[in-house]
């Protein structure tokens, strides 16, 4: 079906007539049909594991100081996908060239928070749990945010984490246990030979056990509710059909793997509106110019091809997707063609309900925090506006406190 | 809180026993939890910290293992000698300390890409396991594996890289908030020069920075043994380590005040662990209540405690390949942090797999052998649940259980065998 938006673009093209204030009416009728409720609206959150180096993601090749703090990584002019006349895409991410150019793609530059931290690991923990100055690890900002709407989920599977065995800290919740599946066909109790009836009688039995109530808060509580929860949504996710066809060819990667099954799970509509992946490796200290190409290849051929399969079944409209990571990288090359852990860098945002572009200035290259860029836009802001704005949960609570919204959407 | 760490006055009886191997070791089957429950706390202290000979039999199948690890130079190999340690060893703990230290000290076969070189370090972490924690330190700043793992070669002069000497404050010996940026950059250039050659360790003294450096405020030529003994007298060392002790062996989440009584004992006993283990698994904190079955099993736990509970005859490969898709692949820690176990290992993939495990090892040879032919119990229910629970597991559970039992058909070895799987699939399997 085509969306407003398509038909307004391609009307605008094919035109020189405007539509003026209101378009006609089939096309209103067809806008509403299409326009999802903000209760089904989806984010697939996507994570770049070991910190990526957002300078040769986003190069900025209109500035001198780049190219003289990287002279052994840096990416040349003639290279990059140009954004504008100063920010180029890495030569890899030609997808994401395809996504900008439809306007369904927006760099929001210059993410960070105060005081950043370069361990990897508690670095990732402060994106995950949104708090960075408490060292507080025991939920996440999705989490609490499903916590807050737990009405909304009753029989449901809110939350998803896709292609992991464990449960990220961003969806770590209090009231809801967000499951995490690796793959579909390993995710299903197998109880042994027998006939039908003795299996379920002896699941039956199990979930009976798994029932109990057991001190909240307690480990044992806490397994009993995994266990309901992994043999519910066993039941529901093999419910969906076996025969979905992407409407777009994946590319091969681990990540278009993964993707595939949440455009798959989307389709099946279990009611999830928050799925995780995670994409590892970008820990580039050393040697990194084909390590980082090839994730970068994979990151944007994957959501590329995410993006198209949605569109394709009518869904695109429902789901955003944002990458994150937990740091930067220095600004300055390391000695061995790599780069060390550094601090604000971008995060992307693709739907085609975003409003595309590059959202923010370029840190400086020359006023730098420790060799590093400077944010100016607190992580937070970028998660409040994915919940105040796509997901419809307030914030506020969330996050605890109030952050200044970000124009992507 | 100081006297948690006193001797406990506790009653002995099967479940104290069966408490003590779990945590000292991987399960019990029936035999060992009735010879420790008769031996008693010391005499079962005795052996575990003084460890006896191995069999000839078992000396024989661990040489023929690591020899066919070397010679393939696959790390599955390797795993699988180590996993057959694990579980036909005679000293259990000395494995299970090796185990700690593997995910203290995580490195990776993945980035290493050496049998040799990753049995040298787990040979170095299973020779000080009973020993002291000195000799790790230092040793594990000279261990090859580490240095290819942290990339100490191109920690040179002229550019510093601070991989190892983070880590070794981060995750070794301190933890994160007892240092600043600054001590990681001037602890680098301490170990300029530390290198690898011809797969040895080698002083590359050309790169190494002789100039004064700051660590933890003293001032001094350092390098990087002097570095390694400043983190060893820090007063974040003994509470770092005492808190990964507890977590390990007593209790998932160890308060500030248990982690100071511990640590005060690593301080006193200078990093020497027998005196310490001893302390510790006769302690009124590690057989006090909250501490009971408030663990979460890893993977090798669950998988090897099940083996040996069963006195299964495993297929090894099967379960090194189980336990990594589980989340635990020995030799290959996700990360140098290594595993953060308890709650995060169980995921309801993870939680549907482990339930899976249980019908995999009892319904099928996947994963070994099991026989219960020579098996007579009058009451199956308790006999498994003593076994495998240890642990009051209410009315319902047991009416649940028996009720299961009844329904069950076919001859006594498909009853037990459906039995103990129902009973593994319980969530309190999980727990240790």
């Amino acid at each position: 079906m085509t969306t407003r938006r398509e038909f307004l673009k391609q009307f605008g093209a094919a035109s020189l007539v405007s539509l003026g204030a209101t378009p006609p009416s089939f096309l209103a009728r067809a806008a509403a049909a299409t326009e999802a409720k903000p209760d089904e609206r989806i984010l697939v959150l996507v994570q770049l594991a070991g910190g990526n180096d957002g300078l040769n993601t986003v190069v900025p090749f209109g500035r001198a100081e780049y190219y003289k703090a990287r002279p052994g990584v840096g990416i040349g002019k003639d290279a990059v996908l140009k954004l504008n006349g100063e920010l180029g895409l890495h030569p890899a991410m030609d997808g994401f060239k395809k996504l900008f150019d439809e306007g369904w793609l927006s760099v929001v530059q210059g993410v960070g928070y105060p005081n950043p931290d370069r361990s990897h690991f508690r670095s990732m923990d402060i994106w995950q749990s949104a708090k960075p100055e408490k060292d507080d690890v025991s939920s996440g900002w999705l989490g609490r945010a499903l916590d807050s709407t737990v009405e909304q989920h009753v029989g449901k599977v809110p939350g998803l984490a896709f292609g992991t065995d464990k449960l990220p800290l961003s969806l770590v919740a209090s009231k809801i246990n967000v499951p995490t599946v690796r793959d579909v066909k390993g995710y299903q109790l197998q109880l042994g030979p027998g006939n039908e009836s003795a299996l379920k009688t002896h699941k039956q039995a199990l979930e009976r056990i798994a029932s109990r109530d057991a001190s909240a808060g307690s480990d044992l509580d806490f397994l009993r509710r995994t266990a309901r929860t992994a043999w519910s949504s066993a039941e529901k996710l093999k419910q969906i059909s076996a025969s979905y066809k992407p409407a777009t060819a994946y590319p091969g990667n681990a990540l278009g793997n993964k993707l595939r099954t949440v455009a798959e799970i989307i389709s099946g509509d279990m009611g999830t509106r928050m799925f995780y992946v995670n994409l590892d490796g970008f820990d580039t200290h050393s040697q990194q110019a084909n390590v980082h190409q090839t994730l970068l290849t994979e990151l944007s051929s994957a959501i590329s091809a995410f993006v198209g399969d949605l569109k394709g079944h009518g869904l695109a409209d429902r789901v955003m997707v944002a990458t994150f990571s937990e740091f930067g990288r220095r600004v300055a090359e390391n000695g061995s063609l790599g780069t060390d852990h550094g601090a604000a860098s971008q995060m992307f945002v693709v739907s085609p309900k975003c409003k595309g572009g590059v959202i923010g200035a370029h840190p400086s290259l020359t006023d730098l925090d420790d060799g590093d860029l400077k944010f100016h836009t607190d992580f937070r802001s970028v998660y409040a506006t994915l919940l105040d704005r796509w997901l419809n949960i307030p914030s506020e609570p969330v996050l605890g406190g109030a952050f200044r919204p970000v124009e992507f959407v | 809180m100081a006297n948690e760490m006193q001797r406990t006055d506790g009653e002995w009886s099967r479940r104290e026993a069966t408490h003590l191997l779990w945590r000292t070791g991987f399960g019990a089957s029936t035999d060992e939890i009735q010879q420790v429950t008769k031996d008693g706390l010391d005499k079962t202290l005795d052996r575990l910290l003084s460890p006896p000979q191995e069999s000839a039999e078992f000396t024989k199948s661990d040489a023929l293992l690591r020899q066919a690890a070397f010679d393939s130079g696959n790390i599955a190999d390797l795993k699988t000698w180590w996993l057959h340690r694990m579980v036909a060893s005679a000293n259990p703990l000395i494995e299970k300390l090796t185990l700690l230290w593997h995910n203290h000290f995580a490195t990776s076969n993945a980035k290493v890409d050496s049998v040799p070189l990753m049995a040298a370090q787990n040979d170095l972490l299973r020779r000080e396991s009973l020993g002291s924690f000195r000799p790790v330190l230092h040793g594990i700043a000279k261990d090859v594996a580490m240095l290819v793992w942290l990339d100490s070669n191109s920690n040179r002069k002229r550019h510093p890289n601070e991989n190892f000497a983070r880590e070794v404050m981060e995750l070794f010996s301190l933890g994160v908030g007892n240092y600043s940026e600054h001590d990681i950059q001037e602890a680098a250039r301490a170990f300029t020069g530390w290198h690898v050659r011809d797969g040895e360790f080698w002083f590359n003294a050309i790169q190494h920075d002789t100039g004064e450096k700051v660590v933890f405020t003293k001032r001094g030529n350092f390098d990087g043994g002097d570095v390694v003994e400043l983190c060893l007298e820090h007063p974040a060392c003994p509470r770092f380590l005492a808190f990964k002790l507890l977590r390990q062996f007593v209790e998932p989440s160890p308060s500030k005040e248990h982690i100071d009584a511990l640590a005060a004992r690593i301080r006193q006993h200078n990093f020497e662990w027998r005196p310490i283990l001893r302390e510790l698994f006769a302690s009124r904190l590690f057989f006090s209540e909250p501490a009971r079955q408030s663990i979460i099993k890893s993977p090798i736990e669950l998988l090897l405690g099940a083996v040996r509970q069963l006195k299964a005859k495993p297929n090894l490969q099967s379960l090194a390949r189980l336990s990594a898709e589980l989340g635990q692949d020995i030799f290959e820690p996700p990360t140098v942090k290594g595993w953060d176990g308890g709650r995060l290992w169980i995921s309801s993939t993870t939680l549907i797999q482990r339930a899976n495990f249980a019908t995999a090892l009892l319904k099928s040879n996947q994963l070994g052998s099991i026989s219960f032919a020579g098996l007579r119990v009058e009451d199956d229910v308790n006999y498994f649940v003593e076994l495998l629970l240890a642990r009051d597991v209410g009315p319902e559970a047991v009416a649940e259980l028996r009720q299961f039992a009844k329904n069950q058909t076919g001859d006594a070895e498909t009853r037990l065998r459906s039995l103990a799987q129902f009973v593994m699939q319980m969530p309190e399997y999980q727990l240790t």
